[in-house]
């Protein structure tokens, strides 16, 4: 069956555009997607045996535009990866990916990036304790306004000058449950938000 | 004469627009309905064996109520693919080129049986939930 030179240059056209717009997906799944999608296009533009610039718009038509489609991979590539994943690096990359897309993907970024900070800090604290005896543990300073405010020492400074120390060697069990905990809490938090995201209608969907 | 036809302008906008919202949260939640279910109707479509995503289309179109866009189907069986429910393999075609067929994994056969009892359950306690609507409206 002949093409049009115009048809197919509409297809190459938009699979370009499209292929541009699912950067950041594994290269091979972008190849398996656009080949998908050209043998669709294939099968559904002919109209009584005959391919036809027109029938090839209405085909891409019904495919949506190359942003919402490309859009629509992302978001359920996401949701895959949500549904199978549990370790905070491959967490990040998916909130990452999320923040391209939306203004709440970058800041659920934001609040993942302080909770595991905070996690791995209170880890670091726990297992410095014993090196740092003196210096490193949770220290409450007092401020300019005579309230006392908590902090995070690892050691490797003087003791603060003002202030005290407030957990002792509990900071070591304390310190490890702790950022556990929040790593845990961030970890299923960005995840319940991430599905959320992926489930909501989005305008293009019908 | 001029403040009543005001009042009566303002009245009817107010209802019109709130005609508009009900329509809007309806649709809306007509779309959520509709995709919550499309990965079900899916998997039932590839219980009778290997199918393109065209055929799953036409499938869905033909066999049930919904109306699905494609712009949704393949990404959701890129979906599928990734979490082992389907597997996919290139056929050559009569047509020239291949087509990308989909099949049912032991994963997504299990999947589909899941979810169909769980459908029926909630369709039918909804079924009697909803009994004294469908007498209202007739």
């Amino acid at each position: 069956m002949t093409m049009p030179t115009d048809a197919q240059k509409k297809i190459e056209t938009y699979l370009t555009h499209l292929r541009g717009l699912l950067r950041g997906l594994d290269r091979e799944d972008i190849e398996e997607i656009v080949e998908e999608l050209r043998s669709h296009i294939l099968d559904k533009a002919p109209v009584g045996g005959e391919t036809s610039s027109a029938s090839i718009d209405a085909a891409l038509a019904a495919l949506g535009s190359p942003k919402s489609l490309a859009s629509e991979y992302v978001t359920e590539n996401l949701l895959a990866r949500a549904e199978v994943s549990r370790s905070p690096w491959r967490v990040l990359h998916i909130l990452l990916r999320w923040a391209t897309l939306s203004i709440a993907g970058f800041f659920m970024l934001l609040i993942s990036i302080v909770g595991y900070f905070l996690g791995i800090c209170f880890w670091l604290c726990a297992a410095s304790k014993p090196f740092h005896p003196a210096t490193a543990g949770l220290w409450a300073i007092p401020n300019s306004t005579g309230a006392s405010e908590l902090s995070l020492h690892l050691g490797f400074a003087n003791a603060p000058v003002l202030g005290h120390e407030v957990l002792g060697w509990w900071i070591m069990p304390l310190g490890l449950i702790s950022g556990g905990g929040l790593i845990i809490l961030t970890t299923r938090l960005s995840l319940l938000c991430a599905r959320q995201y992926c489930r909501s209608p989005r305008p293009w969907v019908s | 004469m001029v403040l009543d036809n005001n009042i009566l302008c303002n009245a009817l906008y107010v209802a019109v627009k709130d005609d508009a919202r009900d329509k809007e949260a309806s649709d809306k939640w007509e779309v959520q309905l509709r995709k919550g279910c499309l990965e079900l109707a899916i998997l039932a479509a590839l219980w009778g064996g290997r199918l393109y995503g065209l055929e799953i289309l036409r499938r869905l179109e033909s066999d049930s109520d919904l109306i699905v866009s494609e712009g949704t189907v393949y990404p959701l069986l890129s979906r599928l693919k990734k979490l082992a429910l389907v597997r996919s393999e290139w056929v050559e075609s009569d047509a020239g080129h291949p087509r990308k067929y989909y099949a049912l994994t032991a994963a997504g056969r299990h999947r589909a049986i899941e979810m169909s009892a769980v459908w029926t359950r909630f369709s039918s306690s909804m079924g009697k939930l909803l009994a004294p609507l469908g007498r209202g409206t007739k």
